[in-house]
């Protein structure tokens, strides 16, 4: 006989356990997949990815590294994991982040006397303005109108890119600084920039914010009526309409705070990172944050795992090519097989079978008691 | 059960001599530890109309989705004349002279009758889609067959009776010697379904073998000429029909003695609590839904609306319940205009005609479910934050009270059955005892036990007082529940009628779209 305390114990993390079956052995097979095209290319998969894995996590300057490129895969992993929970597919997030970034940027910018604890603030609230406003056509749009956000938010990523590129333009650029070798803007003010956490490391305070908002947004999803209802949204919009829900105004919701999210990406990496707005700065966190949110099943907790991962495969990337010579793009291909793993893995519908089965033997359990 | 319906039974002629078309030998199909079907042997005889009858969940649609090739059984083997087929899809099924017209039709609303035939068979001059002789073919068919039909007409401008005919039509244009036809009585008025019974006749006259799934009685008696009854995935029964009884197949179907009739006379209303005065309305479709419906329900009374599915009632519940928007007249609940009546859970109880699609969130729990509407006000939200304690422990004591089957208030909506599914709505939307309660197909899809259940809950309802407006299409139902009888057609009120039975025959022909009065005046005329 078992430790009787321990079958409720048990009961209750064999379903998570269950989850985390899918995204794992993905990540394991993109891994070993990766490997037979490391071979191809005629280097040692062992080597490359040990490599990998001392400049992921090898000291304190590999795990700031890999903390700092999680970071932006952070918040835009939010952003979209939590559309995907209220059933809307906002694949704008890049988009949303320049916009974040712009306008972040030219608070930063501003010629302002404010103590570092107002202006870090400021900077950061028209980070998140930027991003929401991005974010408030094509949610309007899908909600009053039902024009697809796919579309519409897909399309406003380029409008975003090619925003920044102008703002910044050396020659005409509002933003632009003047002769600069490189489309960028000035230095932003020094009491609109992120703390460092660790000196000596370029890993900014932008980390907090990403895990602050995740721990934030598990409860909101989780324990309050506003995440009742988006769950609700993303679940059955029919039966939510049928339980007096206006969707309308749900659905702009939820586009505006997802925005918003990823425009604080843009924020932190402008505030915290380079410091100043640049042409073309995001090598595509916003789309990025769409694999991160996948591989973590939308959960915000289960995000700071996937972002770590990601974030991980890039900063160890570099390491790689050092040591081995192998192209930095392999890191790409694991990332792309990673999700097409945890789309198509036929292991999705047994892990669902063997959730659904444990957790009814926690009800089972629970009903024993 | 359908009364009156004596002038519906035809001789059951003897095919006992006939060679058999199918063979279904000790089949078993199990899914994880449920067992669907479990050893189950049926056969069909050409010429023969061989009833397949049971609950939901009894196991006859799987039986046929084995047999179609939709799913492969784990044991036991299928004959055809006599010889042992594999049917491993559809396509085979097909090949082998199988004929399914399926309860959801599976037809391709945006193409014509005659596309829609023709679909996914090869053409008579590839790569070209020549239809001329496909035409002709079904022009023939229809025609022999009296199963009316525009060729040319697409499948979404079509009447539920004339998709079905198509789907008949779409079998025997593949040849089928035998055909299957899944609950086909459940979207057709008293009238077009005695049409159906001719049209199965005659297929069967010619030899063909015709399966014909249902869960009432009246009609198995009425047409079949041998029974099978299944209960929990086995055989309880197989006999001539003419040898059963109504109240035998009952208890084999069910395993104890049913009672559905009305248990009270009919009951006068108090104040009006919903009004409807001259209420019109569009459809999705933007065709009108709702011409010009003036009707009253009083606290205390059931009023029961009949009609053949799609005239007019889901559109008046979507108005109801603010939902859909009025084009013309004025709907009052309580004396009051409402916007939102739907957020008032103390005014307004729903139950929607589709409970899983419009009543559940299959992936919430029972315990979320429960509260869909409730879950932002106290005890369940305060200081804005979900209170779970309170939630399940709300789930757990409303299990209790409905008598909900569940493994407990966290499991899955989507893994309950169909009455438990709906005693979790009729426990939400009664909860906080509404003025008015509105049940549109309260019953539907649900096995004989649940329809119990379920009435009893409604007419509960009603004896508290609330008004309760309940929509069905099946007549049995209302004449036993309803305390007034209001028949819908093309979105108007063809008229009213006490649920006395001597005037089912009346309510089947408004169904069809004759006014009470043309009705009363050629009786009339006819003394």
């Amino acid at each position: 006989m078992r430790a009787p305390i321990l079958v409720p114990i048990r009961a209750a993390v064999r379903p998570i356990a269950y989850r985390a079956i899918v995204p794992l052995v993905s990540i394991a097979a993109a891994l070993a997949v990766s490997a037979v095209i490391i071979v191809i290319v005629g280097a040692s998969p062992l080597e490359a990815y040990g490599a990998m894995l001392r400049g992921a996590v090898g000291g304190i300057g590999s795990l700031a590294t890999t903390a700092v490129r999680a970071t932006p895969l952070l918040l835009t992993g939010l952003a979209v994991a939590l559309s995907f929970r209220a059933g809307i597919f906002n694949i704008g997030a890049e988009g949303q982040l320049y916009a974040g970034a712009a306008l972040s940027a030219a608070v930063a910018l501003l010629p302002l006397d404010l103590p570092a604890i107002v202006h870090v603030p400021l900077t950061l609230a028209a980070g998140f303005l930027g991003g929401a406003l991005w974010a408030l056509v094509p949610g309007w749009l899908r909600a009053y109108r039902g024009v697809s956000e796919v579309v519409t938010t897909l399309m406003l990523n380029f409008v975003g890119i090619q925003l920044v590129a102008y703002l910044v333009d050396p020659i005409d650029g509002p933003m632009g600084e003047r002769g600069a070798s490189y489309a960028q803007s000035q230095v932003i003010a020094e009491s609109a920039e992120l703390p460092i956490l660790i000196r000596g490391t370029s890993l900014h305070a932008g980390l907090l914010i990403g895990l602050g908002l995740a721990v934030g947004l598990f409860v909101l999803i989780k324990y309050t009526p506003l995440g009742f209802r988006l769950r609700m949204l993303g679940g059955n919009p029919v039966a939510a309409r049928f339980a007096g829900l206006s969707e309308k105004r749900e659905i702009l919701v939820v586009m505006l705070l997802s925005g918003g999210i990823a425009g604080l990406a843009g924020a932190a990496e402008v505030m915290g990172l380079r410091h100043r707005l640049y042409d073309r700065f995001s090598p595509g966190y916003g789309y990025d944050g769409i694999a991160v949110a996948l591989l973590a099943g939308s959960n915000p907790l289960a995000v700071i795992l996937s972002a770590t991962f990601f974030g991980g495969l890039r900063a160890g990337a570099n390491a790689m090519q050092q040591s081995t010579g192998i192209e930095t793009s392999v890191v790409l291909i694991i990332q792309a097989l990673t999700i097409l793993f945890v789309i198509l893995g036929p292991l999705r519908g047994w892990a669902r079978a063997r959730a659904a089965r444990s957790s009814e033997s926690v009800e089972a359990s629970a009903s024993a008691v | 059960m359908r009364t009156g319906d004596e002038r519906l039974v035809v001789a059951a002629r003897d095919v006992s001599g006939a060679p058999e078309l199918l063979r279904m030998e000790e089949v078993t199909k199990r899914f994880g530890r449920l067992v669907a079907d479990d050893a189950v042997t049926f056969d069909v005889r050409a010429g023969e109309i061989h009833a397949l009858l049971g609950e939901n969940g009894a196991g006859k649609s799987t039986l046929m989705k084995i047999l179609y090739g939709l799913q492969q059984p784990d044991d036991g083997r299928i004959l055809i004349d006599g010889r042992q087929v594999e049917i491993g899809s559809p396509h085979e099924a097909v090949s082998l002279g199988i004929g399914m017209v399926h309860q959801h039709f599976m037809l391709v609303p945006t193409l014509t009758a005659i596309e829609n035939v023709v679909l996914g068979m090869p053409t008579d001059r590839p790569p070209l889609l020549d239809l001329r002789d496909a035409r002709k073919r079904l022009v023939e068919l229809a025609e022999r067959y009296r199963l009316a039909i525009a060729p040319d007409v697409p499948v979404w401008q079509m009447s539920v009776g004339a998709q079905q005919r198509l789907e008949i039509l779409k079998a025997l244009y593949r040849s089928a010697r035998l055909l299957v036809l899944d609950e086909p009585t459940a979207v057709l008025a008293p009238q077009e379904a005695d049409q159906l019974f001719k049209i199965m006749r005659h297929l069967a006259s010619e030899g063909r073998g015709i399966v014909f799934i249902s869960h009432k009685l009246a009609e198995v008696k009425a047409v079949s000429d041998r029974v099978t009854v299944l209960r929990h995935g086995r055989v309880t029964g197989q006999l001539p029909t003419a040898d059963a009884s109504a109240s035998e197949l009952a208890t084999m179907m069910v395993g104890r003695e049913v009672k559905l009739g009305r248990t009270a006379p009919p009951m006068a209303g108090g104040d009006p609590v919903l009004e409807l005065e001259a209420v019109s309305c569009q459809t999705d479709r933007e065709t009108a839904g709702l011409r010009g419906v003036t009707l009253t329900v009083r606290a205390g009374e059931i009023v029961g609306i009949a009609g053949v599915d799609g005239n007019g009632q889901s559109e008046m519940v979507e108005c109801i319940a603010g939902l859909r928007s009025l084009t013309a007249g004025r709907l009052t609940i309580k004396g009051e205009v409402l916007q939102g009546a739907l957020r008032n859970p103390a005014l307004l109880g729903l139950i929607p005609e589709d409970r899983y699609s419009q009543g559940l969130v299959g992936d919430f729990s029972v315990a979320e479910n429960l509260v869909l509407k409730a879950y932002s006000r106290p005890p369940f939200t305060e200081r804005g934050f979900l209170r779970w304690g309170r939630i399940n422990g709300h789930a757990r004591a409303q299990i209790e009270a409905f008598d909900i089957r569940t493994p407990g208030p966290l499991a899955k909506a989507r893994s309950l059955s169909g009455g438990n599914q709906q005693k979790v709505i009729v426990a939400r939307e009664t909860q906080e005892q509404p003025a008015l309660l509105v049940a549109s197909q309260p019953t539907r899809g649900l096995d004989v036990g649940a329809v119990e259940n379920v009435l009893t809950l409604i007419r509960r309802q009603r004896d508290r007082g609330a008004a309760v407006l309940f929509i069905s299409t099946e007549l049995s139902e209302l004449f036993a529940l309803s305390d007034r009888v209001v028949v819908f057609h093309n979105g108007e009120i063809m008229g009213e009628v006490p649920p006395d039975p001597a005037l089912l025959g009346q309510v089947g022909e408004m169904m069809m779209g004759r006014s009470l009065a043309s009705i009363r005046s050629e009786a009339g005329s006819a003394a």
